[in-house]
């Protein structure tokens, strides 16, 4: 009687399914949630005319570099803080923990002034956000290493760079990627946000249009493709976790 | 009145346990249902007032069978009869003790020994004198206030061993409650549990892997043997009582039982319970599956 | 309890970096290092905070903020637990079945729902709520599932064995055992919550701190900028730690209460406070979700009454002013 995968499928279908006809049979107001059907139209519309094509580019591209640069910048970071400098990460943990509570929107004004309008401001705003995550994901997953595997690594006579590279790293690379994944998840949040506010191009511009014109199919259109997005990018950062920390399934 | 249809004749039998079997139907995608006995043909009569404990491999349905006589479980096949009646389900008047301790962490020590009382709606008057006196029965006095995290585990089970008594049921069910204490506070509440037993007169049935710690608390064992469960032999333990605070344990005698019993658990190779079914049937049983 | 010297030195050590940031942010402007028009030194920021939190500015966006905060929060945890209740323990093959749905409407990006809200409940203080209620509606519902499924099964076997009732077995083991874990939820959600909401704020309101520090770049107002971040990070900062500490209390006092061998702890090291604390918590939520509430649609009909750029509910960032 137990056959998950059907029920998954099941409540997907009935999901879709009540989402269609709702708005049709006028139980919710299809003013304010339209039927599936039509967003569908709205969308295939839109990726005719290649709008959600650009605008998908424009916002993965701001997405991704402010990511890229986040890990550029916060590896690194992490690894010095956390690997060899105690005294130093006592010294800025505090400092850290303010400028991680720094909404970039906030700072968005000012960068603005610095970088003006343009695309590095805006991956600047995701780079910032992004970085903190990954920094303290970094900082916390070589603390953590396991001293009694440490122990017995050294034991083997492996050097320092030998005990970095193959015990430390590899035992860290699960709350790493944690990090990163959060990271991902707030990235996208906030560029949303951020191409609401003045932005000319991009997925969240397209969804404010929407709003502007009373085009509610466009929101709807716009939003699902930054949820596919968002989901797409968890799953294939899972996947690589799950490539790169294979022993962690024998953990869990 | 103990005069049932079933054989329980004798009026100072507590709990009678007749032909209990327990199946799982384990399911497998490929070949259908498969079924795992896990008890078979149990039978065991216990007087008022006795301890009785159950020996044998870990994880072969000891566990099971305390679940059924605790009614957290209904058994396939046969039927637990205390005081001449059929269990139906959990009720106070038996009390339970686990491995796990698991007590509240959220209430004092005084809380957690007054939860059966709660539910059993006794006015708040009359608990906090129950309460006191259990307490001091386990000499956890002056720790009334105090919560689980700030106790030792020996301590810690004293306040499950009160918290079951407080609530006054005339049956103990302990579940290898002292297989988490060091060596040296796991002999101490032996004593203890002796002691206990002494002043109250519960009828006791106590689960362990240990066979010194069955021969020296308990007045019969019964060895389990595996695959399916099953009682192999029930040996009398004929040593004098009281026996805590004694030197028993180095005594000739408690040596001969001990070697017997050990023979009786080698005597065939040892069967363990296949791993994989086991972890199967432990979600099967757990309470917290179903509710 | 006494400062030592070694806890003074770590204290100082700890503070050390922001003292250093404090001190640059101060020094370079005054140096002409950077521009003091862009970048004001810290004491000018600092002094136009102190104006605004003389004339109440400061004060009024905070309630306001708060108010919608807490608003939004306690919406989620109404939603969020009781349904995570009814998902973690009685229906959990529904919650099963619901899985992918449930982790897909999670990642639903708050800000392109808050047109759809706008739409909904109008410029209001719903959408707001809504928007922020979202955010941690998931956190709280997913933590709750969570942490009513792993209560220690030996705690549920002993309270059965004793018969109890159904609606005693989840008031009186269930819902407590759950609780650090549902609060892990909840902090999580409070974090997202700020994040967002200030967001939000700047975005399309007419109050609070988020629309403070939008309209003070509308009106080149640069210190006051400064001075409404400084306090947004430093408010963020001071409730995550508090939060941290609530929950790092709570989970030391559960832990220990099952399977840990091990000598006693120190006594009365963690007390739990007693139930006049909760009550009183409790209430003084009540009483600001109230009182809040008017003070908030108060703050709402002055702003009203004078439109202002900030009505407009997309603001364009304004270009850089010439040098």
């Amino acid at each position: 009687m137990n056959y998950p995968l059907l029920n998954k499928t099941a409540a997907v279908i009935v999901f879709l399914a009540l989402w269609e006809i709702l708005p049709r049979f006028g139980l919710v107001n299809p003013m304010f949630i339209p039927p599936l059907s039509a967003v569908l139209a709205t969308g295939l519309h839109l990726v005719e005319n290649g709008e959600l094509v650009t605008h998908t580019l424009v916002s993965l591209e701001r997405a991704f570099g402010g990511l890229l640069a986040a890990m550029v910048v916060g590896f690194p970071l992490g690894l010095v803080l956390g690997g060899g400098f105690p005294r130093l990460r006592e010294a800025v943990g505090p400092l850290m923990e303010l400028f991680a509570q720094a909404n970039p929107l906030i700072l968005a004004h000012i960068i603005i002034f610095f970088l003006g309008i343009g695309q590095s401001a805006r991956i600047f705003i995701i780079a910032w956000l992004c970085l903190w995550p990954i920094t303290f994901s970094v900082i916390d997953g070589i603390r953590s290493a396991d001293p009694l595997l440490l122990k017995a690594a050294g034991s083997l006579g492996l050097g320092r760079v030998g005990l970095f590279t193959r015990v430390v790293l590899p035992s860290s690379a699960p709350t790493i990627f944690t990090g990163v994944r959060l990271a991902a998840g707030y990235a996208f949040i906030m560029l949303i946000a951020s191409e609401m506010m003045g932005a000319s191009s991009g997925l969240g511009w397209l969804v404010a249009q929407g709003q502007e014109n009373y085009h509610v199919t466009r929101i709807f259109a716009g939003a699902a493709v930054i949820t596919t997005l968002a989901v797409a990018t968890d799953g294939l950062l899972r996947l690589v976790e799950r490539r790169v920390v294979v022993w962690k399934v024998n953990t869990e | 009145m103990a005069t049932h249809g079933d054989g329980t004749h004798k009026e100072d039998l507590k709990i009678v346990l007749k032909d209990i079997g327990q199946v799982y139907h384990l399911k497998k995608s490929a070949d259908g249902s498969r079924e795992f006995q896990a008890l078979k043909d149990i039978n065991l009569q216990v007087r008022a007032g006795e301890f009785v404990a159950l020996v044998g491999p870990s994880g072969c349905g000891k566990s099971t069978l305390l679940d059924i006589l605790a009614g957290l479980t209904r058994p396939s096949s046969g039927a637990v009869y205390i005081d001449g009646k059929e269990i139906t389900g959990p009720a106070l008047d038996r009390g339970i003790v686990l491995q796990g301790y698991a007590l509240f962490p959220w209430r004092t020590v005084r809380r957690n020994v007054e939860f059966g009382l709660e539910i059993k709606k006794v006015p708040k008057s009359e608990r906090r004198g129950i309460s006191d006196h259990f307490i001091r029965l386990v000499g956890l006095e002056g720790f009334e206030e105090h919560y689980p995290h700030e106790l030792s585990g020996g301590m810690k089970q004293r306040v499950a061993i009160a918290r079951a008594l407080a609530y006054d049921p005339e049956v103990l069910l302990m579940d290898e409650p002292f297989a988490a204490v060091d060596a040296q506070t796991r002999e101490t509440l032996q004593d203890e549990l002796l002691r206990i037993w002494d002043e109250t007169k519960k009828t006791i049935i106590f689960v362990t892997h240990s066979i010194d710690e069955a021969v020296f608390l308990a007045d019969r064992v019964a060895i389990f043997s595996s695959n399916p469960g099953t009682f192999r032999e029930i040996v009398e333990v004929d040593l004098p009582r009281p026996r805590h605070n004694s030197d028993i344990r180095s005594s000739a005698e408690f040596g001969w039982v001990r070697h017997r019993i050990w023979e009786l658990l080698q005597s065939r190779p040892s069967q363990e319970c296949r791993e994989g079914g086991n972890i199967v049937v432990k979600d099967a049983i757990s309470p917290s599956a179903t509710i | 309890m006494s400062v030592t010297g070694e806890s003074l030195r770590r204290f100082l050590l700890r503070w050390s970096g922001v003292a250093v940031f404090l001190a640059a942010w101060e020094v370079a402007p005054r140096l002409d290092w950077i521009d003091p028009y862009f970048v004001p030194p810290f004491s000018t920021v600092l002094r136009e905070a102190g104006v605004m939190f003389r004339d109440g500015t400061l004060g009024m966006h905070l309630v306001v903020s708060l108010w919608r905060a807490v608003a939004g929060l306690l919406t989620a945890i109404l939603i969020g637990m009781p349904v995570g209740f009814l998902l973690g323990r009685r229906l959990v093959g529904v919650e099963q079945a619901l899985r992918p749905i449930l982790t897909v409407l999670s990642q639903v990006n708050p800000f392109s729902l808050l047109p759809v809200f706008l739409l909904f409940f109008g410029i209001g203080e719903t959408a707001k709520v809504a928007v922020v209620s979202w955010v941690s509606l998931w956190p709280v519902m997913s933590f709750t599932i969570t942490a009513t499924r792993n209560v220690d099964p030996a705690q549920i076997r002993t309270a059965l064995s004793m018969g109890i009732s159904r609606l005693d077995l989840y008031c009186k083991v269930v819902l407590p055992a759950a609780l650090p874990t549902i609060f892990t939820g909840m902090r999580v959600g409070a974090g997202l919550t700020f994040l967002i909401l200030v967001a939000a704020e700047m975005l399309g309101s007419s109050a609070g701190l988020g629309y403070l520090v939008h309209n003070s770049a509308m009106n080149y107002l640069i210190p006051r900028i400064y001075a409404g971040a400084t306090f947004i990070v430093v408010l963020g900062f001071l409730l995550n730690r508090l939060l941290l500490h609530v929950e790092r209390r709570l989970s030391g006092v559960w832990e220990a209460g099952a399977f840990v061998t091990g000598p006693a702890g120190p006594a009365g090291a963690a007390r739990l406070p007693g139930p006049a604390v909760s009550v009183a918590a409790l209430g003084a939520v009540l009483i600001f979700i109230v009182f809040g509430g008017l003070e908030v649609s108060r703050i709402n009909r002055e702003a009203a009454s004078y439109p202002s750029e900030a009505l407009k509910h997309f603001g364009h960032i304004g270009q850089p002013v010439d040098r």
